[in-house]
């Protein structure tokens, strides 16, 4: 099967529309969230959480017996939260710094979490199989019901996204603004943490333990290139995250042995990689551009600047001056003195030069920011 | 215990021991995540090393595993040198993606090789001793053990000639390079060092136990003291206690012996970090205690010396006046009255000397702040005590 064949099957196969539906639905909301997380420094809360909610779903297997996701991912939320609590509880209580609380929950939850599951595997038990997934993930083990309840999760974190707009808006970019300003910030910012794991665990059943983090960050990391407002962010990190879903998702299903979840992940790298090199804001690209631009015209301006100062001893400004004066002078060449003289500050006659008003008065105000604004 | 056990408890003491050592700087230099990004990105590393000798624990692998971890971490500082995110997003956009690629390459050549992802994250301990290097006919025990010895012994001494760099660097970057170590040769021997046992020790224990068995002992030894030298032994304590425990735990349940070793290591810590006698948690929340219940005895003096008049100083009046409830306003009553700093005379209260010393004492303390008057007060209260 190759992409466009998945397409024209997309309209009329059952599973490959649920697998794609759900992905979408997982890229969608794990980029509105990441959003959070990437600007409010938490881009690893992700990771610890993913991997602390490993132990959560091997305990409610052990308790329960089931395999049903509904039940295993209560789990999963439930140890997730314990987690990203005692990370807090280190870090404010401790002299420990973030990142080592963060490192010492992902191991050690997930090293327990292993411990578990490794013991389920030797018991007695034929329903036991199946568990692992969680650690990559299977988007092929899908249902339509989880589908469902993804997407209902979304709608409840789109719903409280926009009722607490202006209260997450401002506790992310001033946390102490919004304390004076009466806000209860405990609860909020408790609020999007617990939806940040609530996004995780959904995402564990289809892109795994190991890789979820990236699927919070990369929609948001990307977005972040293109836009300083934050609704824009919000609503382009969804729309990657979606996009990095369905393609992923397409072109694992068109080879053989692709696994879901690290094709996902390598596609939002993609969309990440293109918008850190192409974004005219703040990519690398434009900015080396600019840079370059800017160092051309202050060599223009420092031959400009030369020129003004021989032509200062002078009565007349534009009394013609031999060109071969410059020759010495760095910064200089031909292109850049007919640069000079497109943008009018120079006139040349044979090998002669000389000021024109305008350059004089440009060059008698280069070291004055001002007047050179109010020229512009 | 057979040889085997033996063997085993060996190979695991000496993986705890080789990666406290350098986890104890990753966490003090606060690049505990990197380890975990190492851990994770070593992966297509490991494979290409793989698919060239088929063999998991050849020096060449190694070395392109550790290359590819070095790698990561020279990435993770480009993205951060351009400025377009933090730090941390870097780490976190960069493993994934190169863990990712491992995967595919994993996947995509699954039926001719003898290799998976499982095995790559969680290793697997109870074979080691089965894998053995001999040499012609004589039998020189596990290759791992070899291994992850030869990288201990590396560590070690590199530790003991570059101690003293590794700790003026780790402490002030600024000083050390002043004095002409260069900072920057020293963080990226660090990185080369995480790398190297972080692929050593994966093949015996898994990648995730790497990253908890640099970061847990360490942490957890940083609860206890501020020394580097016993922070080090500490943390090489807590890690082989932990591998030797951990081993008992998984026989006695028949699970994976590197889950049970990180299962004791976060008991350990989890231990360390409720009682440890100045840090936890504990004491942390006694302190805090004791430091409001202070501050409230300190405003209800300062108010009392404020007041001559006695319809002020009623007991009533207090109450609504400091605005606390009656079961906080009583209990600072009485630990003034236990104190004899107050005197309480037809339920008007009054300082009595000793109250009124300290209280000047203590508002002194407050407008000059110095730490001269502080002297004589430091005694009765732990607020002052820094």
């Amino acid at each position: 099967m190759n992409i466009q064949e998945y397409f024209s099957l997309l309209f009329t196969d059952y599973t490959l529309q649920t697998i794609t539906m759900g992905t979408a639905v997982l890229g969608a909301v794990c980029g509105m969230l990441g959003s959070f997380a990437v600007l409010r420094k938490q881009s690893l809360l992700g990771d610890a959480i993913s991997h602390a909610a490993l132990p959560g779903i091997a305990l409610a297997f052990l308790i329960t017996g089931t395999k049903d996701s509904t039940v295993l991912l209560l789990g999963a939320l439930v140890s997730g939260l314990i987690g990203t609590f005692w990370i807090r509880g280190i870090v404010t209580k401790t002299h420990l710094k973030s990142d080592t609380a963060l490192g010492l929950i992902l191991s050690l939850f997930f090293g327990f979490g292993m411990l578990l599951l490794t013991f389920i595997q030797k018991q007695p038990n034929a329903n036991q199989a199946g568990l692992d997934k969680y650690l990559f993930g299977q988007a092929a083990t899908l249902l339509r019901s989880d589908v469902w309840l993804m997407t209902a999760v979304t709608a409840t974190c789109l719903m409280v996204v926009l009722l607490f707009w202006k209260e997450f808006k401002i506790l992310l970019f001033d946390a102490e603004y919004t304390k004076t300003l009466g806000f209860n910030t405990r609860f909020i910012d408790i609020l999007i943490t617990s939806f940040i794991v609530l996004a995780i665990v959904l995402g564990l059943q289809t892109v795994g333990v190991v890789l979820m983090s990236a699927m919070l960050l990369a929609p948001a990391a990307a977005a972040r290139q293109w836009t300083n407002s934050l609704g824009i962010m919000i609503v382009l990190a969804a729309l990657f995250g979606a996009f990095s879903g369905v393609l992923g998702t397409a072109i694992s299903a068109s080879h053989n042995n692709l696994s879901t979840g690290p094709v996902i992940v390598l596609v939002a790298a993609v969309v990440v990689l293109i918008s850190f090199v192409f974004s005219p804001g703040r990519g690398i690209l434009f900015r080396e551009l600019r840079f370059r631009k800017n160092r051309k015209d202050l060599q223009l301006f420092k031959t400009l600047s030369f020129m003004y100062n021989i032509a200062e001893n002078h009565e007349d400004i534009s009394h013609p001056h031999e060109i071969k004066i410059l020759n010495n002078f760095q910064g200089f060449t031909k292109k850049s003195l007919r640069k000079l003289e497109d943008e009018n500050y120079v006139t040349i006659k044979g090998s002669r030069w000389s000021l024109t008003k305008e350059g004089y008065t440009k060059a008698a105000n280069l070291y004055n920011q001002q007047t050179i604004d109010t020229n512009d | 215990m057979t040889s085997a056990q033996l063997e085993i408890q060996m190979i695991a003491s000496f993986v705890a021991v080789a990666c406290a050592i350098p986890g104890t700087f990753l966490v003090l230099r606060k690049m505990a995540l990197i380890s975990d990004a190492i851990s994770h990105s070593i992966l297509p590393g490991i494979v290409i090393g793989f698919f060239i000798t088929q063999d998991l624990s050849s020096p060449i692998n190694i070395l392109l595993a550790a290359l590819s971890g070095v790698i990561t971490v020279i990435l993770v500082e480009f993205i951060q040198k351009t400025r377009l995110v933090k730090e941390d997003t870097a780490i976190g956009l960069v493993f994934p993606a190169l863990f990712s690629i491992g995967v595919i390459m994993i996947a995509q050549n699954a039926n001719d090789v003898h290799l998976d992802v499982d095995a790559v994250l969680l290793g697997e301990l109870a074979f080691a001793p089965f894998d053995r290097w001999i040499l012609g006919t004589t039998d020189l025990g596990p290759k791992s053990l070899w291994v992850i010895g030869i990288i201990l012994l590396f560590t070690i001494t590199l530790l003991i000639t570059f101690f003293k760099e590794l700790k003026v660097s780790t402490f002030d970057v600024g000083l050390a390079s002043a004095l002409g170590f260069s900072p920057v040769v020293l963080h990226y021997g660090l990185m080369s060092v995480a790398s190297i046992t972080t692929v050593g020790a994966f093949d015996a224990v898994g990648a995730i136990l790497v990253v908890a068995l640099m970061i847990a002992p360490a942490a957890t030894a940083y609860l206890l003291t501020t020394d580097l030298k016993k922070m080090l032994v500490l943390a090489c304590v807590f890690g082989v206690f932990s591998a030797v425990m951990g081993y008992w735990i998984a026989h006695w349940l028949d699970a994976s012996i590197s889950g049970s070793m990180t299962t004791v290591l976060g008991l350990v810590f989890l231990g360390v970090y409720l009682f440890a006698p100045d840090k936890g948690l504990f004491s942390v929340l006694y302190r805090q205690r004791q430091q409001q219940t202070e501050v409230s005895l300190l405003v209800f003096l300062l108010h009392l010396q404020n007041h001559t008049e006695t319809s002020e100083r009623h007991r009533n009046h207090l109450q609504e006046h400091i605005n606390w409830g009656s079961v906080k306003s009583e209990k600072v009553l009485k630990l003034a009255l236990d104190n004899n700093m107050i005197s309480v005379d037809n339920e008007v209260i009054s300082l009595t000397e000793k109250g009124y010393n300290f209280t000047t004492g203590a508002l002194e303390y407050i407008t000059m702040n110095k730490t001269s008057e502080l002297e004589n007060i430091k005694e009765d209260f732990f607020l002052f005590r820094g």
